[in-house]
């Protein structure tokens, strides 16, 4: 298998504070990676690096066998997405579904938009009911899932997650996650998930990054973290924190 | 009629018209449950009414003097009287409705594009563009409105359409600070990031995803502002820089009234009821489209 | 229970908003009773939980309208009551803890000022009393230096921090009902530890009756002694902390069942089949 995403050497700095240090990883093409950390540990900020959105990172990212520079071509757009953490902020308040999911079709030049839009909201499971609703008419899951409807829509390989399920209720949560797996599932999709969740990046992903003050402490597999078979104190935090909490409702 | 209802309030459109329609209907419902909004809309519309239909409305000729009948008093003839040269102040306010609207809508046209286009411009791009503009922005704050549109008069000639000029020059520095405040908030929402990351340009993000976000406060702004800007059409006319004789201009009215205020207290009186009502209509109007706007 | 009047009694309470084109009903008919503990109100975004707790504070925004048939703070009738009697409740007996501390202090204050603004308020104390009594305070929520932490503003906190001293701020009159909306749902699971800890200390030691508002159900479990489960407005089920796993009613299980699990990993996660008869027809 190739590689989808290699990181080397990367670092991250917003002023004087240095937010992500020296981190390099390695994402196979079809694989699910998650990394996760809590806030400020310079996990999104790794995504953001990635995704293009942050221009001013040092260090080598090679994207799809091509290294990256801080601008991207348009052609990186249709390759590489990214779902956003917050459905309430990601989409724009003043435009429908429609004119929202519009939007990547006519940016891309691709034509045939009513089947486009109308097949995006099919996969992530919404009838054409929701295609001419302001966000305001939809509930924080259904947003998502419009969110995730705009980011396939140009048919990417590589599918970026920044906390996409941490704003929504569990029921939704778990929905979403279905959702991603099932997607990822029919069309081969690399993805990277950020979270401070431990569960639900076990949920989806098969190899762990755990970041902690900007450096990448530990990076194991879903195995060896349920085994216990893992080096850093850290890290056994997470994974107790993460047990205590599902403990309470599954002991008693 | 409930189809009607129906339609406009369904929670699940079917088309793109209707999503506008419901959306158009849900803040005219806003609208309406706001009394003095409403109360405002009433004026503006009147205004643009009497504007429309001024010939059928007045009752004599604005224009026609009549030295026989200089400074009467109201009376059943002439409602609100006759000003100096014999001439109906009824018949002059109506037909000035006109001239208000031209003023109005002249500065409008200018004032909102211009401040849109170059706040957005400096609070998207910001850096060296944005200290360029506002510092540019900076120096016609620093100047109050009517003087700096004395200023312009002076050099343009008075008349109308100078006015017009000089008002949309001097007005339109708040509106490029409105959309650059908005506009930094906005630029960094993950909505705007989103369409970064399909690809668009900025030319795109700016025209089609950052000014529709800015076009409501700037809509208030502009009916809040519509006050000022008669008043200062009307202040220039007063001046004699406005409009010129024999224009029915309000401002001009009231210049004209001035030497019989003790006596021939109608003369001023009425011109002047007519600014302080229009700039009360449009500023009721505002301020209810600002609750409706905002909403969300 | 213990035999003492309950701190709080709440009878079939209702929240509705009027909106242009129609009726939104926040809470329909939720009563309970609370004593020196800490009592739970679980459930998902839009099941009104955070309502309840700002009826009861009278902090329903225009245009909600709050109906009880009884609402009671030790035995005194608070319905009956106007502004000023509820507001001298409010506050001083009756307080509460919103999620985001950095939404609900004051940027320009120093967080020393603020808590002792708060006890002000309710006291005619002097400042210098006041300043005392905040120190103390800071101490009591566990920040190790609290003459340091007095002269911080409000974006020289953390967000655990700036938990603290809204707990702080929020104890300072000793109420004796205190409403946690959410208090650590924007904190990291370590420092999250730290605040229930604090919480928890305040109800043993003071006596004090906790609603603690939650969408987090584990939390809920291992931290509170009752559980009201809300959903669309309606209690479904009321039970002991200790046996929400084995709660009867479907949609307390369907919450449980959805949870991702690390240790059973499972192909497809259970989804909440939501019967419309639980809108209407209440608990199970």
């Amino acid at each position: 298998m190739s590689d989808a995403i290699t990181v080397s050497g990367l670092n991250v700095s917003f002023g004087t504070s240095h937010v992500v240090k020296d981190v390099g990883f390695t994402v196979r093409t079809g694989e699910s990676y998650g990394i996760v950390g809590e806030s400020g540990s310079g996990k999104s900020t790794i995504l953001r690096a990635l995704s293009g959105l942050n221009r001013d990172w040092s260090g080598a990212i090679t994207i799809g066998g091509a290294r990256q520079q801080a601008k991207r071509p348009p052609a990186f757009y249709r390759q590489v997405q990214m779902v956003f953490q917050d459905p309430y902020g990601s989409l724009h308040p003043r435009m429908t579904v429609d004119a929202t999911l519009a939007e990547p079709v006519a940016i891309h030049a691709l034509g045939d938009v009513d089947r486009r839009i109308d097949r995006a909201l099919a996969d992530v499971g919404l009838d054409g009911g929701f295609r001419f609703r302001y966000p305001h008419q939809l509930s924080g899951g259904q947003r998502q899932r419009v969110a995730i409807a705009r980011a396939l829509i140009l048919e990417p390989s590589i599918l970026l997650l920044d906390e996409p399920t941490s704003a929504l209720d569990v029921s939704i949560q778990a929905e979403v996650l279905n959702l991603l797996s099932d997607l990822k599932a029919a069309r081969g999709l690399t993805l990277v998930l950020v979270s401070h969740n431990l569960a639900v990046v076990g949920h989806l992903c098969g190899r762990v990054a755990v970041m902690k003050d900007g450096r990448i402490v530990e990076e194991a597999s879903l195995e060896a973290i349920r085994s216990g078979d893992i080096r850093e104190a850290y890290t056994r935090d997470l994974l107790a924190a993460s047990r205590r909490a599902h403990g309470a409702i599954s002991a008693a | 009629m409930s189809n009607l209802y129906a339609y406009l309030t369904s929670e699940a459109p079917v088309s793109r018209g209707q999503a506008r329609l419901a959306q158009a209907y849900r803040r005219w419902l806003a609208l309406k449950a706001n009394p003095l909004a409403l109360v405002g809309l009433a004026i503006v519309v009147l205004l643009l009414l009497a504007a429309a239909l001024a010939p059928v409305i007045a009752t004599h000729d604005p224009l026609a003097q009549n030295l026989d009948q200089r400074l009467l008093a109201p009376s059943a003839k002439h409602w609100f009287g006759t000003d100096a040269l014999g001439r109906d102040i009824f018949s002059r306010i109506v037909h000035g409705t006109r001239v208000t609207l031209v003023i109005v809508l002249l500065v409008v046209i200018s004032v909102g594009p211009i401040g849109l286009l170059i706040g957005t411009v400096a609070g998207y791009f910001g850096g060296w563009v944005d200290r360029v503009l506002m510092r540019i922005t900076d120096i016609f704050l620093a100047f109050p409105r009517l003087v700096l549109a004395l200023a312009f008069v002076a050099v343009l000639g008075p008349g109308i359409e100078n006015a017009c000029i000089a008002i949309a020059l001097t007005a339109w520095p708040p509106y490029a600070r409105v959309a650059r405040a908005e506009t930094m908030v906005v630029r960094n929402s993950d909505y705007i990031a989103a369409v970064r990351l399909q690809g668009a340009s900025n030319t795109r993000i700016v025209l089609k995803h950052i000014m529709p976000v800015c076009i409501p406060s700037l809509i208030v702004r502009t009916t809040l502002d519509m006050a000022g800007i008669i008043l200062t059409a009307a202040g220039l006319g007063f001046l004699g820089l406005g409009a010129q004789p024999p224009m029915p201009e309000w401002g001009a009215m009231i210049a004209n009234g001035r030497e019989y205020i003790f006596d021939q207290w109608w003369v001023a009186t009425f011109p002047g009821l007519a600014i302080c009502l229009v700039a009360l209509g449009f500023n009721l109007l505002g301020d209810g489209l600002r609750d409706v706007l905002d909403a969300r | 229970m213990s035999s003492e009047a309950p701190l709080l009694t709440v009878e079939n309470l209702r929240v509705r908003f009027h909106t242009p084109t129609r009726i939104v009903e926040a809470v329909r008919g939720l009563s309970f009773t609370l004593g020196r503990e800490k009592l739970a109100i679980v459930g998902e975004s839009g099941s009104g939980k955070s309502m309840t707790g700002r009826a009861i504070l009278d902090l329903v925004p225009w245009p909600g309208e709050v109906t009880a048939d009884r609402m009671e703070f030790r035995g005194q009738d608070m319905m009956g009551l106007d502004k000023h009697g509820r507001r001298a409740i409010r506050g001083k007996r009756i307080s509460m803890v919103m999620q985001d501390p950095k939404f609900s202090l004051n940027p320009v204050m120093s967080v020393g000022q603020q808590i002792g603004e708060a006890y002000r308020v309710h006291t005619k104390a002097s400042r210098a009393e006041a300043r005392e009594r905040s120190l103390s305070m800071l101490e009591a929520v566990q920040i190790r230096d609290p003459q340091r932490v007095y002269d911080l503003y409000p974006h020289e906190v953390s967000g655990g921090m700036g938990q603290r001293v809204m707990i702080a701020m929020m104890l300072i009159g000793e109420p004796d009902i205190l409403i946690a909306d959410e208090p650590t749902s924007a904190l990291d699971v370590t420092v999250q530890a730290q605040v229930l800890d604090i919480l928890e200390r305040l109800v043993s030691d003071r006596g004090m009756g906790l609603i603690f508002i939650s969408h987090d159900l584990p939390l809920v479990a291992s931290f509170c002694d009752r559980v009201v489960v809300m959903y669309a407005g309606r209690v479904m089920e009321t039970l002991d902390a200790k046996a929400l796993s084995k709660g009867k009613h479907p949609y307390t299980q369907g919450l449980l069942g959805c949870l991702p699990d690390l240790d059973h990993p499972k192909d497809r996660l259970a989804t909440l089949q939501r019967d419309p008869a639980w809108v209407s027809g209440g608990g199970a």
